[in-house]
């Protein structure tokens, strides 16, 4: 293999594991509620500036993640609980759904806008020296950053697997028929769901800025697509899946980058979120109306 | 601001108006009628300006400025037909795998992706229309009976849009209180129950689809050659969502109301704000456009999913029924719920009507 | 006299097979409905009656099996295609058009696949005229046997649960139908107009269309069934007259044990 082709696949590693700790989360939120959350962007960008703002007040270093984590709740709970709950309520399809959480991303990406002044921050972290590792090249932080997404990975396996709640929220995601004939309560188990996906994302925002040390109002929305091609891929509810995924994507758009530039990168992980939707057409498998059960 | 400016300024307006009209009754055929969430909409309409831009551009040379593929000169009638189809060969393609059946929140979320990868795309191979730049100096049509540069020109060219507005009007009309728009709105409600009556589904869709990216096309195409320019900054996927917007406000599936709502949004929302003082940074006007659309149209499916005009109620006497007699409580049974009571008794029937 | 049972089948379904993923909804059912037969089909929550109707009526492909209707081959036809061959059907969550009219309700149904053509809205505009005439007279007509005229205006959502059900029955009977797949079709609708239902289903059978109904209500079946089926878990655990088939003792076990 050719040293480039190595090479990337070592950036897609570090990419990957940024897209794994959101697309895990992604991946419980979606597979327990059905909504395709599109705000959930937000709350990764919401992460990294609360990572930026901690920075500005002195709290640096690996301390912003449970920042991001703490803000990355709040934001979900009151997205989801707050707003996108409420519509439900009012029985909306899944386009009104949809379309609501593309209007709260939208509302929330342009108020950090428009309260930022439309910049990109930046944001210093010592990356740390450099790691050879079977040719693929590794800073520290990038070492500690591929850390956190496995430990986020064992962590939740072993919530999942072994905790009462776990056990509960894997049998509703993987078969919400079923558990909810079993009798599961599904909205206490919904609610822990929201918690860890917001937890989630708000740490997957914090190793973005600390891997890419810049953030905008932007940042969790242009990388929304590649966390929702991994959960989809991996299938929703699966956080085994999620990884992966994460991990094929990760590598997959590393290696257009160094073939093709970033922007076809771009172009290659939305087309990968594309396909992933076609070849997952959801719900059709029931042949009779598509109606897709939402728990909020 | 002068008499001339004002002046120029309200002509833009009104082209503007009337090239948002055309946008928003295509997407309403596609959504409104069709039920498809077509959150890639503006593509279709940055399709057509794109090629009615190469097409008069003339080929290019050193001395251009710019890159761009297939340059020539055509007229401009030849343009803008070539514009709409430009939309329609578009739509076509995409349509292929996106009118497929499958959920609706999957399919309005690889509507809005493909938006974002055609973006992207255009941004990054600046060979086809000269990247994040765009095209300019593309020429006014119609120099030859009015001189392009006075704003005598802006107002035949506004009067021009509207009447292909007109046009437009009829045709949309038209088709969506035919047997057709009726099938339409029949999957739009139920779509395993259509095909189960004989529709073919997939088939309607993909012709509204087409149908609505014809007009997308026609709408870039008027546009550009009154813009003389068009970069990838104008067919943000934002675009599309104020045209959504309009349609949620004014009227889903009431080609009048869509009017009013674009007026609302793209006139009064949009091009006004401009007018005023310019206040904090560049762009912070645009960044608070954008937040109050997302609470309007949190607000709009909240309060009133069906717009403000909804939908017009297609009554049987149209085809040739006895109009229903006055004297008998039900027949406004539905404009007054309060009465539905008591027939609903005599047929016996239970069940609540609340479901949406 | 000659029992509906004895003429050669309308329908023929033979070892379907319908999975989602790894679960076998149907798992080799075989069974037959003769024109002016109706057949009922009973069993548990879950048995796969709602399956083997989808695929019947071409919402789901099966996973094997075949489906013959007048002795032609349509396990493949999709649903707009056999509703084309005289298949129509009612859905177990009634499926009307909520933003139609009943009026329009029922002219989507009798224009059917011409509604649907883009052609024959518009070049063929004058033909169009002619058949939508034709279906408002039918339309008109149902409406006063089912006695929904004052409702003919009214938004297909704003109607009980029982009226969408007359309107889905209605929509059926638009078509001249050879086949009519009813999923569970007296389910919330008040006694007095299921009674009306009944007689309609009968009426409809006695003019020569085989009827496949899934029911839950026995004393429905016993009434109105000439033939009645019996599944659980996916499979054909019963079948003959409705005395027969309870019985049985398989039946007595799935309904008891
Ligand atoms: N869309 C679906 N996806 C997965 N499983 C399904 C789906 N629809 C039905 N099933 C399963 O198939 C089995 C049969 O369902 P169904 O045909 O609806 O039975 P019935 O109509 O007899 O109640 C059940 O176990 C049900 O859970
Ligand atoms: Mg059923």
């Amino acid at each position: 293999m050719s040293s480039v082709v190595v090479e990337s696949i070592g950036f897609g590693i570090v990419d990957a594991s940024i897209i794994s700790i959101g697309a895990m989360g992604f991946s419980l939120q979606f597979g327990l509620t059905n909504v395709f959350n599109i705000a959930y962007g937000t709350v990764l960008t919401l992460g990294a500036f609360a990572a930026y703002l901690a920075e500005q007040w002195g709290v640096v270093g690996w301390y912003d993640v449970l920042i991001g984590a703490g803000v990355g709740v709040i934001a979900t709970w009151l997205i989801g609980k707050g707003i996108l709950a409420t519509f439900a309520r009012r029985n909306l399809g899944l386009f009104e759904l949809i379309t609501v959480s593309l209007a709260v991303e939208l509302v929330v990406q342009y108020s950090v806008d428009a309260a930022d002044g439309e910049q990109l921050f930046s944001y210093s972290f010592d990356q740390g020296r450099a790691l050879r590792f079977l040719g693929m090249v590794f800073t520290v932080t990038e070492v500690e950053i591929i850390g956190v997404a496995v430990g986020a990975f064992v962590l939740l396996e072993c919530l999942l697997r072994l905790t009462k709640t776990g056990k509960a929220l894997r049998a509703v995601a993987e078969e919400p028929r079923l558990a909810r004939a079993c009798g599961i309560p599904t909205s206490r188990i919904v609610n822990v769901a929201w918690v860890l996906s917001g937890a989630l994302a708000g740490v997957a925002g914090v190793v973005y800025i600390i891997n890419s040390l810049t953030v905008s109002a932007f940042t969790g929305t242009d990388f929304l697509p590649l966390l929702l091609a991994a959960a989809i891929l991996g299938r929703a509810g699966s956080v085994s899946g999620a990884v992966v995924a994460s991990l094929a994507i990760g590598i997959a758009t590393q290696l257009v980058a160094a073939v093709g530039g970033t922007g076809y990168s771009t172009i290659a992980g939305f087309g990968i979120l594309v396909l992933v939707l076609l070849a997952r057409p959801g719900g059709v498998t029931s042949g009779l109306a598509l109606k897709t059960e939402v728990t909020l | 601001m002068s008499f001339s400016s004002l002046d120029f300024y309200l002509a833009t307006v009104v082209v503007i108006f009337g090239v948002d009209v055309l946008s928003a009754w295509g997407l309403n055929l596609q959504y409104g009628y069709a039920g498809i969430p077509n959150f890639s909409f503006i593509v279709f309409q940055a399709a057509g300006a794109y090629t009615a831009a190469i097409l008069t551009l003339g080929p290019m040379t050193a001395t251009s400025g710019q890159t761009y593929v297939a340059g020539t000169h055509v007229p401009f009638p030849v343009a803008l037909l070539a514009a709409v189809a430009a939309g329609a060969a578009l739509s076509a393609v995409i349509g292929v795998f996106a009118m497929k059946r499958m959920r609706a929140d999957y399919q309005a979320a690889i509507l809005l992706i493909l938006a974002l990868i055609l973006n992207q795309f255009i941004v990054t191979d600046t060979s086809l229309f000269n990247g994040t730049s765009g095209l300019a100096n593309v020429s006014r049509p119609l120099g030859s009976l009015v001189n392009p540069s006075t704003t005598g020109w802006q107002w035949a060219y506004a009067a021009l849009v509207w009447a292909i507005c007109a046009v437009v009007l009829f045709a949309v009309q038209r088709l969506s209180r035919s047997s057709w728009g009726r099938a339409l709105r029949a999957q739009r409600d139920h779509d395993a129950a259509a095909a189960a009556l004989g529709c073919n589904v997939v088939a309607l869709k993909m012709q509204v689809f087409v149908i609505g990216g014809a007009i997308a096309g026609l709408s870039g195409g008027l546009l550009v050659f009154y813009l003389q320019a068009f970069n990838t900054a104008s067919w943000g996927y934002e675009e599309t969502l104020a045209i959504f917007v309009s349609i949620l406000i004014g009227g889903v599936a009431n080609n009048w109301g869509v009017i009013l709502g674009t007026f609302l949004v793209q006139i009064v929302f949009v091009e006004v704000p401009n007018l005023l003082p310019q206040f904090g940074y560049i762009g912070l006007v645009d960044a608070l456009e954008w937040v109050v659309i997302g609470l309007l149209w949190m607000a709009a499916i909240a309060l009133r999913p069906q717009g403000v005009i909804p939908e017009r109620r297609v009554r049987a006497e149209r085809f040739g029924l006895p109009a229903l007699r006055r004297a008998l409580p039900a027949a406004t049974a539905a404009a007054a719920p309060g009465q539905q009571g008591a027939h609903e008794e005599r047929l016996g029937a239970t069940g609540g009507a609340s479901r949406r | 006299m000659l029992a509906p049972g004895d003429l050669r089948p309308l329908v023929e379904v033979c070892d379907l097979v319908v999975s989602y993923g790894a679960v076998r909804a149907v798992d080799g059912v075989t069974i037959s409905v003769a024109p002016g037969e109706v057949l009922g089909i009973v069993g548990p929550n879950g048995a796969g009656k709602s399956s083997l109707l989808a695929a019947v009526g071409g919402q789901l492909r099966p996973t094997s099996g075949q489906i013959r209707l007048d002795g032609v081959d349509v396990t493949k036809l999709p649903p707009h295609r056999r509703a084309r061959r005289g298949v129509v059907r009612t859905f177990q969550d009634t499926s009307e058009f909520g933003r139609l009219t009943v009026f329009e309700n029922l002219l989507v149904a009798g224009l059917g696949m011409h509604g649907a053509s883009l052609y024959a809205a518009t070049v063929g505009a004058r033909a169009q005229a002619r058949r939508t005439a034709t279906a408002a007279e039918r339309a008109a007509e149902l409406l006063a046997r089912f006695e929904l005229e004052p409702m003919r205006d009214t938004y297909a959502m704003e109607l009980s649960g029982g009226q969408r059900r007359l309107v889905e029955v209605m929509r059926g009977l638009m078509r001249e139908p050879k086949l009519m797949l009813l999923d569970e079709p007296t389910v919330g609708v008040a006694p007095h107009l299921s009674e009306q239902l009944r007689r309609e289903y009968r009426r409809i059978a006695a003019s020569g269309v085989a009827v496949l109904m899934i029911e839950h209500v026995l004393e429905v079946v016993e009434e109105v069934s000439d033939r009645v089926v019996v599944m659980d878990n996916g499979s054909v655990i019963a079948e003959g007259t409705y005395d027969q088939v309870m019985q049985s003792q398989a039946v007595r076990e799935a309904y008891l044990g």
